[in-house]
């Protein structure tokens, strides 16, 4: 799940411009949309009814436009303070054909990483970019690995758990060991999530929503102590947005009684009522239950209480979740309302609670602002 | 043209209010007679274009050296770069980013031919590394310049990663290719132009991923460049690096600025010059404009306006003048600086590898050229201006007592002349510093003109002497008459004319002094520097082919003697022998030599650190054992400096023993022979140089590196001739009375004009028979003080005639025209208002 807003001056305007000029009639400003939408040709489609296996489907899918390992952390410090964390890799196809060149440089994949630690008084977001070269980025099958230079998910197997996280910059560095036993969570229908309200565009989706974390994470030269529960999304397609859809609120949700909660919805530019909702909210012996705005239009609302103006945008900071046919009445806010994302693309990521019906923590990413 | 504005008398007026009313009559002065502000102006804006285009070509040429960035991307804090003979392996850059520098860039670079034999200059980076940060670097400096920043609009970059054929080529450069495609080794190469603004100068850039192919450099690096301060881990990099490569901070362009410091002082010096012959235009504009002015000055005081007030209105006039002038001068050398920079460009590019920026160019110039312009023509102005208030208001404007207050003018200038000239003439005896000497030489410069009106008068009293009586006998002692009003249009253009030919000289001497060392250097027939893998294969093939006679090596690396940037070289035995040009030696030098007892220097190094024979030096790669010079050799052309060892002490170092180059004598056809090796070694004929074709580059590169400065100095002459033009233009304008009455006497129209122009002409031939020797006297300076101990190269001088007969005769078409325009303008208006106008 993520991202995409309006995008900063920098190499990702370079990307968005370049893909405009596949399609010469693309205006740069319609820049999400051609790289989220327009130009399919060559790239493989996602369609209903593919079974997802593991471990391939862990690796990365380079005919497919875009893809990410998304992980998300609610931790505490040894002195019981709250802490938040990303790290985030993005794979991205320049050309759906591979490269003819025998050089081991050339090649049609770019990667970029997005770290991020957020505490109630702090906020650090770091960005890396590499071309896909087996040294520089990308992802090793045995044992796992997805890498960008020196920040390196590394599994002990072919499976993304348990492994270790390393992510070393010169603000911020963390060291997590991440483990779980929960089975992986297949988003959609089995893995097949549709993201517009017609189903004509979807992706490819999973997540492992119960991870243990513990480590050590330093920030701005303290180091400290922490663990709590993380999340991970994994996702990949060639088209993520249509041309209507402006951007997106997701949540990550772990709620007290065990149980966490995916949602999101895709804001359509012309009215709310066209709006894509989805949710699923899963267990950790692996069952759960979808709602999303097709078959249940009114089931979920969600309404923002809070806005917050950053460098990069104003953002709804604050929310009121209402989903009547799971009983879940949840008031959302932020841990650091200035969790805005100043990088190549801009958007709001960071930690959040939850209170209402239920308490519990998460995550939240707002983007398109 | 000098009237008063009005009969009234004015009274005692407030002096502010005189000033005004001064300024207004001044103004009306110059409507009527836009020629003479036309004349200041002029030469206002030819001094300040001169002086503002050198300026910004040079601060530009400067900036460029210390603001490098890498290309697409900012500027490095610290470079890896390979140890001698080890080329860097990209398994160092793939480590470095792994352990976390990861704001590091890896460049490969070198040197292609295309098809149509041109040679490009390569630079092959991990654009992905290169842009992103460059990106970071503007988002973390939201002030960064607009230059970092770059808008990547047509970039392909989907294919320039993907390692397809593409490469980027500065527009201005695209402009010229005009052509869609390049073909090199065999392969047509996209080329997309950028903005110049990218900063690209000549330099083809494209992936690395193409450039290690296209270069023949598989997993080579020429360089990293890393963007972060990592003077922290300094240590452990090094630890790291060991015996693999070398880390070295940034320093941001030092070694460049020294390595081009007498270039840019020429330029400066060439632009001061300019801007001196500029100034006399200015001078004599203002001189002329007063002298029309007298009668009116006269005139207004006697109406009440106070001295102060005419002073004070003066200096405004001057001012705005200055302003006016200067604006557009600075605008003109903004545009001529945009037609200089691409010469000088391709210059320091050739000659030092350095890489030259677009133009900047700052509002303060503006400034300072004309506080500058302004300071010095209230400086030469203010001896007319108070001569001018000190007349007393009873005489009228009568110009005969100016003869005399002239001739003794002329010898306080003589005086100031002689006097300039000992100083220089002493301290360059003393002196070894350029800097010291180019100061002098100003002196001389200076010292040459001010003597000129002297010895005008002198050569036309001997004329005199010799002419017969009559008419011809009037036409000459008219000629003295003329000197003092023309007296600064031929300082103008004897200082001009005096330059140019010294120039002219040392770029004629130079030429003939490079072809003849490079005779001498240069013994065999043909030049090869295959890539290292495939030297053995090649000696050994050319040790197979009968018709070789000879097979001499040449091993050469970069290393640092004297903290900066030399070239450490040795020779086969017989090559050294009998291709080094020895300025100096010591005894038993060969034997010495050979032996490793003793080592080499280049003349220009030498010259540079002050070395004499037997000093000792030290040089990076030999450790720090001190190496005694045995010899001075003869080295053009080279900016950096050289040490040539003995093969012992090479390879005594541990120095690759794969030599650099190979050099072989050859009796069959040559052409046969290189097209074999280049077939056999699928070797690029960059890599395979004839005799002829090594000396014709380095006769074109010589060119190259003076046609900036020959451009400069036609300039200059040019300005002159505009100089003199005016100022023939204006005094025989004034002399339409004294013409008059000669024709009302009986003189015909054909003799006056033939008189006229021909008292012209022999002022402006007598100026060019004086430059004669100045110029060889300021040529011999420049030979053997200023380019010796700036760039330390010893030329022997040679005289060009027909460089020389050339300028006699721009100046004379420049004076010829400028009398002859005046001259037709009478022939068409009444006789009687050429005589009024004395009377007015």
């Amino acid at each position: 799940m993520t991202l995409l807003s309006s995008p900063r001056a920098g190499l990702f305007t370079l990307l968005l411009l370049l893909l405009g000029c596949d399609a010469p009639d693309t205006k740069p400003q319609s820049a999400m949309g051609s790289l989220m939408g327009d130009n399919l040709q060559g790239y493989t489609q996602v369609t209903p009814g593919q079974t997802l296996r593991f471990p391939e489907d862990h690796q990365a899918h380079n005919d497919f436009r875009q893809e990410w390992w998304y992980l998300t952390a609610n931790l505490t410090t040894a002195s019981g303070q709250p802490l938040g964390l990303q790290w985030t890799q993005f794979r991205i196809a320049l050309s759906p054909k591979t490269s003819e060149s025998s050089s081991v440089w050339a090649t049609n994949q770019l990667y970029m990483a997005h770290s991020a630690v957020t505490t109630a008084q702090q906020h650090v977001a770091k960005e890396r970019w590499a071309r896909a070269q087996p040294q520089l980025a990308g992802s090793d099958a045995a044992p796992l690995a997805i890498k960008l230079d020196n920040w390196l998910w590394q599994s002990q197997s072919q499976d993304l758990f348990p492994a270790t996280l390393t992510v070393s910059d010169e603000q911020l560095s963390y060291r997590l060991a991440l483990n779980t036993s929960a089975p992986y969570q297949l988003q959609g229908d089995k893995g097949y999530s549709i993201k517009s309200g017609d189903g004509s565009v979807a992706s490819y989706y999973y997540s492992q929503p119960f991870i243990q974390v513990t480590g050590e994470v330093t920030l701005e030269g303290k180091s400290v102590n922490v663990s709590g529960d993380a999340w991970l999304d994994r996702e990949w397609s060639s088209q993520f947005l249509n041309k209507h859809q402006q951007g997106w609120d997701w949540f990550a949700l772990r709620l007290d009684d065990g149980s966490a909660l995916m949602l999101f919805q895709l804001r359509s530019d012309d009215n709310q009522a066209s709006h894509f909702y989805s949710a699923r909210r899963m267990y950790a012996d692996g069952s759960g239950r979808n709602i999303d705005s097709t078959s249940a239009p009114t089931d979920i609302k969600m309404t923002p209480t809070d806005w917050q103006q950053t460098p990069s945008g104003r953002y709804p900071v604050g929310w009121r979740i209402a989903i009547a046919s799971e009983q879940l009445q949840l008031t959302i806010k932020p841990l650091n309302r200035d969790s805005h994302m100043p990088l190549s693309v801009s958007y709001w990521e960071g930690p959040i609670s939850i209170s209402g019906s239920h308490q519990g923590t998460g995550y939240m990413e707002l983007t398109g602002y | 043209m000098n009237n008063p504005p009005s009969g009234r008398h004015i009274g005692n007026p407030h002096p502010l209010k005189g000033w005004q009313l001064t300024l207004r009559v001044f103004l009306a002065h110059y409507r009527q007679s836009p020629l003479q502000a036309g004349a200041i102006i002029i030469g206002i804006i030819l001094a300040v274009t001169l002086l503002t285009g050198v300026r910004a070509t040079n601060e530009n040429a400067i900036n460029s050296y210390s603001n490098a960035t890498e290309l697409l991307s900012q500027q490095a804090k610290w470079f890896i770069t390979p140890l001698p003979n080890t080329p860097l392996n990209e398994q160092l850059y793939f480590t470095l980013r792994q352990q976390g520098i990861t704001h590091s860039l890896a460049v490969v670079q070198g040197m292609l031919v295309d098809e149509q034999a041109r040679r490009w200059q390569v630079q092959g980076s991990d654009i992905i590394a290169a842009m992103s940060a460059a990106s970071s670097h503007s988002s973390n400096d939201e002030n960064a310049s607009s230059r970092h920043r770059f808008n990547g609009d047509a970039l392909p970059l989907a294919k320039l990663i993907a390692g397809e054929p593409i490469v980027l080529m500065s527009q201005s450069n695209a402009k010229q290719l005009n052509q869609p495609t390049l073909t090199v080794e065999g392969q047509t190469l996209n080329v997309i132009a950028v903005d110049d603004q990218l900063n690209l100068g000549n330099r083809l850039l494209m992936d690395i991923s193409l450039a290690q192919q296209l270069l023949n450099k598989p997993q080579q690096l020429s360089y990293i460049a890393i963007f972060n301060d990592v003077s922290a881990q300094k240590v452990q990099i090094e630890q790291w690096l060991e015996n693999k490569a070398h880390l070295s901070p940034s320093d941001n362009g030092d070694s460049m600025k020294a390595l081009t410091n007498s270039f840019h002082l020429n330029l400066t010096a060439m632009s001061l010059l300019a801007f001196i012959v500029g100034l006399f235009i200015a001078y004599n504009g203002v001189r002329y404009s007063l002298l029309k002015r007298k009668r009116l000055i006269t005139q207004l005081q006697q109406q009440g306006i106070m001295k102060l007030s005419i002073m004070s209105a003066l200096a405004s006039e001057l001012l705005l003048l200055v302003v006016v002038g200067s604006l557009i001068g600075f605008i003109g050398g903004l545009q001529l600086s945009y037609w200089l920079q691409p010469m000088v460009s391709v210059t320091l590019e050739q000659l030092y590898g350095a890489t030259i920026l677009p133009g900047i160019w700052q509002w303060q110039w503006l400034a300072q050229a004309t506080l500058l312009t302004f300071i010095a023509a209230l400086l030469a102005c203010s001896s007319l201006f108070i001569e001018l208030l000190r007349q007393p208001l009873a005489q009228s404007a009568g110009q005969f007592n100016q003869q005399a207050s002239a001739h003794r003018a002329h010898k306080r200038q003589l005086w100031v002349s002689l006097c300039l000239a000992a100083v220089a003439l002493i301290g360059m005896a003393l002196t070894d510093h350029y800097r010291i000497t180019m100061a002098l030489l100003g002196l001389v410069v200076l010292s040459i003109p001010l003597a000129l009106p002297w010895l005008l008068q002198q050569l036309i009293q001997v004329i005199e002497r010799v002419a017969p009586k009559g008419l011809v006998g009037y036409q000459i002692a008219e000629t003295k008459e003329l000197i003092p009003p023309l007296s600064l249009a031929m300082m103008a253009m004897l200082l001009a004319l005096t330059a140019n030919i010294s120039m002219n000289s040392l770029v004629g001497s130079f030429e003939l002094t490079l072809k003849q060392w490079l005779n001498a250097r240069l013994h065999a027939d043909l030049y090869i520097r295959p890539p290292s893998s495939q030297m053995q294969q090649i000696e050994a093939y050319l040790a197979a082919d009968k018709q070789v006679t000879g097979i001499y090596q040449q091993w050469s690396i970069k290393s640092r003697a004297k903290q900066q940037p030399i070239y450490l070289v040795a020779r086969d035995d017989y090559s050294v022998e009998h291709t080094t040009v020895l300025k100096t030696a010591v005894d038993n030098l060969w034997q010495r030599f050979l032996t490793g007892d003793v080592v080499m220097v280049s003349e220009p190094f030498a010259i540079k650190h002050q070395l004499g024979l037997n000093d000792t030096i030290k040089v990076d790669v030999l450790g720090d054992s001190p190496l005694t010079v045995g010899a001075i050799y003869y080295d053009y052309g080279n900016p950096y400096g050289e040490v040539i060892v003995s093969t012992v002490t090479w390879h005594q170092a541990k120095l690759s023993t794969l030599p650099i180059s190979l050099a072989v004598t050859y009796q069959g056809d040559l052409t046969q022979l290189s097209q074999g090796l280049m077939q056999k070694f699928s070797l690029s004929d960059a890599l395979i140089y004839s005799q002829a074709r090594i000396k014709a580059q380095a006769v074109e590169m010589f060119k190259r590196t003076f046609s900036i400065t020959k451009v400069l100095n036609s300039l200059t002459l040019l300005v002159a001739a505009i100089g003199l033009f005016s100022a023939c233009y204006m005094l025989t304008q004034a002399r339409m009375a004294p013409i008059a009455r000669l024709y009302t006497l009986g003189v015909n129209r054909r003799q006056l004009s033939l008189m006229v122009t021909s008292q012209m002409l022999l002022m402006v031939i007598l100026t060019c028979i004086v430059a004669l020797p100045t110029g060889a006297l300021l040529g011999y300076l420049l030979i053997n003080k200023v380019t010796l101990q700036a760039f330390g190269w010893s030329i022997a001088m040679i005289w060009d005639w027909q460089a020389y007969f050339e300028v006699t005769l721009l100046a004379l078409v420049a004076s010829g025209f400028a009398v002859a325009l005046p001259l037709y303008q009478q022939t068409r208006r009444p006789l009687i208002s050429s005589l009024q106008s004395d009377v007015l």
